[in-house]
């Protein structure tokens, strides 16, 4: 018992921050309505029947550019998909480095330009707000991170700063950001613990401290276990008539001893604090400091358990000391209080 | 008046009781899914041939243009590699087909042997196909979102491993096995979501997760009390 104490507060010590971060972080995740998050409460719906090829001449796969088709040394063609764009038919040529977009009728590389970029953006975007910044991106920030190649960053005036990223090459929408996910994203880097990047949550450190405060669970666990007793649960049956115990309390600042009746079976020290006798504590209760010191007068002393052994010396105990925190009311008894007892006197 | 350190004893206590459980859960769970590498759940270690080129029809296979003579209703048409060969793929607005690009021959949906066949083709361990079942109801949890019918080829390898063929187009839609199936268990226990486990939105977890909170400052607080073993210098005999 006295062990896992031990370790139990000092993992607290040593992780506890990160544990109250983790259950924060959780809970700001938890909280942001992830509909929001993504941005799809703003995506303005689009027909969902996909238009069909048509009947014009196309070029065949094999009549498209060859340095589209060969890809350069180290980029192989990862796939050709003839669809439509805008009502035309297209090429979405895909290569492992990236897409390239090809008009089908004359083989044109086509490029999502400005204009477009903010005419794709104003269609996709439903929310109240209107464009106020365009701006060309070559390489992924943290907001367009999964995805790689030359975009269109089109800003909208909304609360919530909605930011849609539009490929070049594609021309589609990458990513749909705001302050929702800017919020959910700071907390997840806490929740992960990789500062950096955001995005592994197999890095050393978070996995160093889980190893570690999952022992400040499990002894937690069980010095949880171990710090309930029946008559913590007395309460539940409200027909029991609480049986007591006379407590005669001699207290050095008091000309005459003081009787109270306690309920047996509760904790001394919080029963006597609950009669407003509070008995000298820093830890208030914990077995920790050794302030609540009592000695005993019976002819037949209470045991002592661990804590109690390491923290009044054995001369002592045998005169009958013993911490009010870890003994439980059993019987009528006698108890001489430390002079530091702070009660009401008479 | 109860002293600030009792009221935080009591407090991590019976708070303790309260919500401890679910605070060991978090913990452990969050340790699986740290500790075991994401590469790995999503089955990388499993396949192989992924990335498969293409290869662009020539003069003697049939055009592009046929194809689209023979699904005037296509929406999509792309080129698509199953097993080394590449094979054209039709999508129209109610159907999806898998063309044979050397006779024009219609290879979709494919039978159990074609999707065994792919299965092996991806499947970067030893093992023998245990099983192949085309799902077209009521599909298990672990492709709930997927668009069905699915062939699914279990392999007899320690892994429980499952491959999902698209029957459609041959793909393989995705991958599962053990240590996935414990992840996903895991993320139900860790977001509390036990229908459905992709929802961290709801009121049970964010419940947990304040009460978690309380606990966890109740504790922080307990930590200013409880470096305060007995001075040394005490006197030996209290009063």
């Amino acid at each position: 018992m006295r062990l896992l104490k031990k370790l139990h507060k000092w993992i607290g010590l040593l992780t506890g921050v990160q544990v109250l971060l983790w259950l924060l972080s959780g809970l700001v995740i938890s909280l942001l309505d992830p509909i929001k998050v993504s941005g799809n409460l703003w995506v303005r719906a689009s027909n969902p029947v996909a238009p069909e090829l048509g009947t014009g001449v196309l070029l065949e796969p094999a009549q498209l550019s060859a340095a589209l088709l060969k890809g350069a040394p180290g980029i192989e063609l990862t796939g050709i998909e003839l669809t439509t764009r805008h009502g035309k038919p297209v090429y979405r040529i895909r290569h492992t480095s990236g897409e390239t977009l090809v008009d089908a009728s004359d083989g044109s590389v086509m490029k999502t330009g400005k204009a477009a970029a903010e005419e794709l953006a104003r269609r996709d975007f439903s929310g109240d707000g209107q464009i106020v910044s365009v701006e060309r991106g070559t390489a992924p920030d943290m907001e367009t991170r999964d995805s790689g190649g030359a975009y269109w960053k089109v800003g909208f005036s909304d609360p919530a700063n909605t930011m849609i990223y539009i490929s070049e090459s594609s021309g589609e929408i990458l990513a749909r950001r705001n302050d929702y996910w800017r919020v959910r994203d700071f907390f997840w880097m806490l929740h992960i613990m990789d500062y950096a990047g955001r995005e592994n949550f197999n890095n050393a450190l978070v996995i160093g401290t889980a190893l570690v405060t999952i022992w400040l669970g499990l002894s937690g666990f069980l010095l949880l276990i171990g710090c309930f007793r029946r008559d913590d649960f007395l309460f539940l049956n409200v027909l029991a008539k609480p049986a007591g115990a006379v407590i005669t309390l001699h207290d050095p600042a008091a000309s005459v001893p003081r009787r109270v009746t306690l309920r047996k079976g509760s904790n001394l020290f919080l029963s006597l604090a609950t009669h407003d006798i509070n008995l000298p504590s820093v830890c208030g209760g914990g077995g920790e400091c050794g302030k609540c010191r009592v000695r005993f007068e019976a002819a037949k002393l209470p045991p002592a358990n661990d804590i109690e052994l390491g923290l009044i010396p054995r001369r002592l105990l045998e005169q009958g000391y013993r911490l009010a925190c870890q003994q439980q009311v059993a019987y009528d008894v006698a108890l001489h209080l430390p002079a530091e007892t702070r009660s009401p006197r008479n | 008046m109860l002293k600030p350190a009792v009221i935080a004893r009591s407090g991590h206590k019976w708070l303790g009781l309260l919500i401890g459980v679910q605070v060991v859960i978090w913990l452990a769970t969050g340790l699986y899914m740290v500790v075991v590498d994401i590469d790995f759940i999503h089955g990388d270690t499993l396949v192989k041939n992924l990335q498969q080129p293409v290869r662009v029809p020539d003069a003697k296979q049939l055009s592009m243009a046929k194809v689209r003579e023979a699904y005037p209703g296509a929406t999509q048409i792309s080129l698509r590699p199953v097993m080394g060969k590449t094979y054209y793929a039709v999508t129209t607005a109610d159907q999806r087909y898998l063309v044979d690009p050397d006779d024009g021959s219609l290879a979709s949906p494919l039978d159990e042997d074609d999707a065994i066949g792919i299965a092996r083709y991806h499947y970067a361990g030893e093992a023998q196909v245990g099983r192949a079942t085309l799902i077209t109801a009521n599909p298990p949890m672990e492709i709930q979102s997927r668009t069905l019918p699915l062939w699914r080829i279990d392999f007899a390898d320690r892994y429980v491993t499952s491959f999902y063929i698209d029957p459609y187009n041959g793909s393989l839609v995705t991958r599962r096995h053990l240590y996935w199936r414990i992840f996903d268990f895991m993320w139900m226990l860790h977001i509390m979501d036990y229908a459905n486990r992709e929802d961290a939105h709801h009121p049970l977890l964010i419940a947990a997760q304040i009460s978690g909170c309380t606990f966890v400052i109740t504790g922080l607080w307990l930590l200013f009390y409880s470096f305060s073993g007995p001075r040394r210098k005490q006197p030996q005999t209290p009063p």
